[in-house]
């Protein structure tokens, strides 16, 4: 059973005042839920519980692009500083794909893979919602019969919609609102912000599609 | 004598952290081996110090970011604040085309026995001393006020005191420091240059010792 920080239901998060935060943003965001250090603290445990795991194997990194590619490159990070800095080591390469699921908030239900080479091993995503997403590209990885699949996800929903999967690595579990920030966007909106923040119900509608 | 602006903004007092959060499990955090067992959870982890860091970097900057600032660091337990502070002004300063000097000097204050506060305060340190100071933690004020005294007694053009943790105590004092980090429960802390005794001065995060580490590393 994956460990996890929960973040509960009734979190308000944090005055988007005690934060750096770019100005162009300050209007559309209620506060700040997961601020970018103790994501990155969270990711660097992640990485040290996955390199203990993959127990010597060639570790063949798969980022889900665009909203996993900060968490892919903080989790790669950390992993190849415990690659340099300990006696054992294991060779890490690396791939991309996208996967287009999301129109303004809604999760809609086709599922586009696009992109990827030769795939194995460990998938990156950056969260895990209803989980149908990941079921998908799991059995599309599984056909290429890899040693072993894992999937790290930074942040896993509570909610009613959830398949019931649960990835292996989890680094948060967050309330069903919709969150931004951190390479998560709302209409390609938002990449740019280092923090996971509370999006403004007058932000939903200001960038809407 | 140092000028006091009346009618400037009233700041936000720092990231409160409530009484009753019992903080994080040490096992989600990445933390050295040799304190497995010695802590009872993670109370602001490293990245949100840095995050508060930036912040606190930001509106220094924005306020006397035109002096020449010298920055007094408190030492011991002040050491990583201080660099860490130090380094976001630098940093921020940089992109923004502003002309800053900046000096760091040390002092040492010596005024805690196991986790009790004393009355004996010693300062240990350079003579001259102007404008600005980094210190860990504001507990009873006492310490900050004495220092502070100390400190006026060489006329800088303004002092400035940066507290990264604010403890809630009953007879708490009323000198607070003009940035505050994080306002925390009244238990003792250690982690990010704060021992006990001497240890956990290594450790990254900012937690709450346990029984046993209590009773391991007593004097």
């Amino acid at each position: 059973m994956a460990s996890y920080l929960e973040i509960l239901d009734d979190d308000q998060g944090h005055e988007l005042s005690l934060f750096c935060v770019p100005k162009h943003y300050e209007e559309d965001l209620d506060s700040v839920i997961i601020p970018n250090g103790l994501i990155k603290d969270r990711t660097e445990r992640l990485a040290r519980d996955i390199v203990r795991d993959m127990g010597g194997h060639h570790i063949v990194a798969l980022c889900v692009l665009k909203g996993g590619y900060k968490f892919f490159a903080d989790l790669m990070d950390y992993i190849k500083a415990l690659n340099q800095n300990s006696d054992k080591s294991v060779p890490l390469t690396v791939d991309f794909i996208r996967l287009k699921s999301y129109s303004n908030d809604q999760s809609t239900n086709c599922v586009k893979v696009i992109g990827g080479d030769e795939l194995s091993a460990l998938a990156g995503k950056d969260i895990v919602e209803t989980g149908r997403t990941m079921e998908t590209l799991l059995s599309l990885l599984n056909e290429c019969n890899p040693k072993m699949v894992k999937v790290a996800s930074l942040l896993v929903k509570r909610t009613p919609r959830s398949s019931g999967y649960r990835p292996d690595y989890i680094g948060f579990e967050v309330p069903d609102k919709f969150l931004v920030g951190y390479a998560l966007d709302y209409n390609e909106y938002f990449r740019d912000l280092s923090h996971i923040c509370i999006l403004s119900d007058r932000a939903k509608e200001k960038y809407k599609v | 004598m140092t000028d006091r602006l009346v009618g400037c903004v009233q700041k936000e007092e720092g990231l409160v952290i409530p009484d009753d959060w019992p903080g994080y499990n040490l096992e989600l955090f990445n933390y050295p081996e040799h304190y497995r067992g010695d802590i009872e959870s993670v109370l602001i982890p490293h990245g949100v110090i840095m995050n508060r860091i930036e912040c606190l970097a930001r509106d220094i900057l924005e306020e006397i970011g035109h002096h020449t600032l010298m920055v007094l660091c408190v030492l011991k337990g002040g050491y990583k604040f201080c660099s860490d502070l130090v380094d976001s002004i630098k940093s921020q300063s940089r992109s923004t085309n502003r002309q800053l000097t900046t000096r760091v000097e040390f002092i040492r204050l010596k005024s805690y026995l196991n986790d009790r506060s004393t009355e004996d305060l010693h300062i240990i340190g350079p003579e001259d001393l102007s404008i600005f100071k980094g210190k860990a933690i504001v507990d009873t004020g006492k310490t900050m006020k004495a220092l502070l005294q100390h400190v006026k007694m060489f006329q800088p053009k303004a002092v400035k005191v940066a507290g990264l943790l604010v403890k809630r105590i009953p007879k708490g004092s009323e000198t607070l420091p003009d940035y505050v980090g994080f306002v925390i429960p009244n238990r003792f802390v250690v982690g990010y240059a704060l021992d006990y005794n001497e240890y956990f001065r290594d450790l990254n995060h900012i937690c709450v010792i346990s029984e046993t580490g209590k009773q391991k590393y007593k004097v």
